[in-house]
């Protein structure tokens, strides 16, 4: 390393490589350089494919001491050889640093880091308290503009997935940054968690649609069809503000009021898609779930050729206050479940209990998380 | 002067086929990038000198981001001119591109 070859080494090397003598090999040499002076007193460059370029560069006149003297002279404009070597040349010689890359150094970077920590911070907080998802968005959809579908999508099922990586330190920005700059790069890194978070919940809804439907169509689908859904449902449902719900010691009698049938879980159901074909919307499947709850343990498995009792529900756009009520408790238990299974996506099913039944969601017994009874009420 | 014309120049020079100048012109310069690469410096004769060297790590203002950046270091290709060379084209005046 660091060591120089002669030219005489160099010639025996480039005689060995295009096999040819060395005297052959020799002459070629002096008269590429012949070559390459005549060219640049021609044209001022000259250019190597795969090497690099020789060109004079021009120096304007300046002025400068003679160091011996210390007298001030002017030097005069004179050309200078200059050889810029070409990018392949460039990186086979950088090739042992070749891993290094360009920072962002920590102390400068805080105003930088500052401002995305804002933008992240401000809907994060609320993500946890009970700002509605719609105010989140909004807030979120600038940095992003021109995606605004995709991030809707990534941002709405895991706030928690941006806490994280809000959270996450900015150790040293690296040389991506030199494309996007700091903090779309930090909003990048943020969605692309979010994202996989998303894919790994599709994943989850392939494999256990019962479980993981409700959570996602009540959060992924962008809050504007949800919403209108439910809005929907209650408009279409009982106009006037729903009597008083009978009190929870006599759900088993009331429960007694609905009519029933058997049905035999089959390989590759679940709640949801019964809940699809049998009652005509999947989203009630909850109450498919509470009519069993003695049998069903674990929603998200249920042990094949299970005898569960299915309700029949005349018109699922139009359904009782009973029915109401019924689905409503059915994501409550949901609720309790995934507390105790699944804490994350738990508040979900809250805010589900609301959609069906506000005033089950207002007179809840007291062992209800209150941030997730925040969230459930923001609706 | 460009890569074409520098190999009919030399194909005339030599005496040789383009496609044989070609090739020639090609393992030199594979020779030559191979021992740079491996670090070696290189002194042709009436051309000059060519070697690597370590530029170490340095500070840069990044216009762009408002920030300092560190710039890692990096092994680059120097050239010094032969003595001959250099007073052959240095005061031929300016000339532009």
């Amino acid at each position: 390393m660091s060591e120089k070859i002669t030219f005489k080494e160099l010639v025996e090397l480039i005689a060995k490589q295009s096999e040819q003598s060395q005297s052959s090999a020799n002459s070629f040499i002096s008269e590429l350089v012949e070559i390459i002076e005549a060219g640049l007193k021609t044209d001022g460059q000259v250019s190597i494919s795969g090497f690099g370029k020789f060109e004079l560069r021009w120096m304007n006149e300046r002025s400068g001491t003679n160091p011996q003297t210390g007298e001030q002279i002017t030097i005069p404009g004179q050309n200078k050889v200059v050889f810029k070597p070409y990018k392949a040349l460039r990186e086979g010689v950088n090739a042992p640093y070749a891993d290094l890359e360009s920072k962002i150094i920590d102390k400068e970077n805080n105003l930088d880091r500052k401002k995305s920590k804002e933008i992240f911070t401000t809907p994060v907080k609320k993500s946890g308290s009970q700002e509605s998802l719609d105010d989140l968005l909004i807030e979120r959809d600038n940095p992003y503009s021109g995606n605004k579908d995709r991030v809707i999508d990534k941002q709405e099922p895991e706030p928690v997935a941006n806490v994280a990586s809000a959270k996450r330190p900015n150790p040293a920005i690296v040389k991506e940054v030199r494309d996007k700059g700091t903090f779309n790069w930090s909003f990048a890194a943020a969605g692309i968690i979010a994202l996989l978070a998303f894919l790994l919940l599709f994943y989850m809804v392939q494999r256990d649609p019962e479980s993981a439907d409700p959570q996602i169509t009540d959060s992924i689908e962008s809050p504007v069809t949800a919403e209108s859904e439910t809005d929907r449902e209650m408009e279409t449902g009982t106009p006037p503000p729903p009597p008083a719900e009978p009190p929870v010691d006599e759900i088993d009698d009331s429960q007694s009021d609905i009519e029933t049938e058997n049905y035999e879980i089959l390989p590759g159901q679940s709640l949801w898609t019964i809940a699809e074909a049998e009652l005509g919307n999947p989203y009630l499947w909850p109450f498919i779930y509470y009519l069993n709850s003695d049998i069903i343990d674990n929603p998200n498995a249920i042990p094949l050729a299970t005898n569960l009792q299915i309700p029949i529900i005349s018109n699922p756009d139009n359904l009782s206050e009973l029915e109401r009520d019924q689905v409503a408790r059915g994501y409550l238990a949901l609720y309790h479940w995934n507390r105790d299974n699944n804490p994350d996506q738990a508040r979900y099913f809250l805010w589900a209990v609301g959609v069906f039944s506000t005033d089950l969601l207002e007179n809840l017994p007291s062992d209800v998380d209150a941030e997730d009874l925040a969230f459930a009420l923001s609706r | 002067m460009n890569y074409n014309e520098l190999i009919d120049r030399l194909s005339e020079q030599t005496g040789n086929t383009k496609t044989g100048s070609k090739k020639m012109l090609q393992n030199a310069i594979t020779v030559l990038s191979d021992q740079l690469e491996s670090g070696n410096g290189v002194s042709i004769p009436d051309l000059g000198t060519f070697s690597t060297r370590i530029t170490p790590e340095r500070k840069v203002y990044n216009p762009h981001y408002d920030a300092e950046m560190m710039v890692p270091k990096k092994r680059i290709v120097e050239f010094t001119p032969a003595t001959g060379l250099k007073d052959e084209v240095k005061y031929l005046g300016k000339k532009d591109e």
